[in-house]
């Protein structure tokens, strides 16, 4: 499995013009969250224009379902217009293209509640923010959202300290 | 004159969260957030890779 290299694939979206939110532990770690992850998480936009450009990047990035990588399976426009995800693995390492996280939060709903980042050689990217990120793992509460969740916390309650 | 503390200083919340390591990530930069992980994962794989066999 290729290594993740989180910039580099934040870059081709970024270049690509990809509408794109940072979900999960990446955007944990831009919002200052010590935690640790492998995988880069986001939702995109799931309008046709913003799936074509999606698609052509996940193309340059050879980006393949991590199910059964043998078979080398790629998603289509079809997949990546659905609410559901999509677990991939491209050559700057596993990629989880999301089209709804939570109760169904799609990227129109998560707009409001994101930062626009800079995050290293011009690659801005929009990121969920720590307080949305806290509500989403309360609400779901599974066992790995629990686990991060007091770390979650403390780091919210530090930022709006001034930390 | 002041006595030398005791032990180190060290900071954690209730439930055991360390409040140092926060306040370090928070005082840098998204981007130098970003190249903390990306260091942190780099080292993992390599050792990961290191010790394959076992």
């Amino acid at each position: 499995m290729p290594d993740s290299d989180f910039l580099a694939a934040l870059r081709a979206l970024h270049e690509g013009g990809v509408e794109f939110i940072v979900v999960g532990g990446l955007a944990a770690v831009l919002n200052g969250a010590p935690v640790n992850t492998f995988d880069l998480d986001i939702v995109p936009a799931r309008d046709e224009a913003n799936v074509a450009k999606l698609l052509h990047v996940l193309h340059t990035l050879d980006g393949i379902y991590r199910m059964q990588p043998e078979r080398r399976l790629k998603p289509g426009a079809s997949h990546l217009s659905s609410p559901g995800h999509h677990n991939l693995i491209t050559n700057c390492g596993p990629l989880d293209v999301l089209g709804t996280i939570g109760h169904g939060l799609g990227y129109e709903d998560l707009l409001p509640h994101t930062i626009e980042m800079e995050t290293g050689g011009g690659v801005r990217v929009r990121v969920l923010n720590l307080a949305t990120i806290v509500r989403l793992k309360e609400e779901l509460a599974g066992e790995k959202d629990l686990a991060v969740l007091p770390v979650l916390r403390r780091t919210l309650e530090e930022k709006q300290r001034g930390g | 004159m002041t006595e030398p503390d005791a032990q180190p200083k060290t900071d954690y919340s209730e439930d055991g969260v360390d409040l140092t390591l926060i306040r370090w990530m928070l005082s840098l930069t998204p981007a130098e957030r970003l190249q903390v992980l990306q260091r942190q994962v780099n080292a993992i794989l390599a050792i990961r890779r290191l010790n394959a066999g076992q």
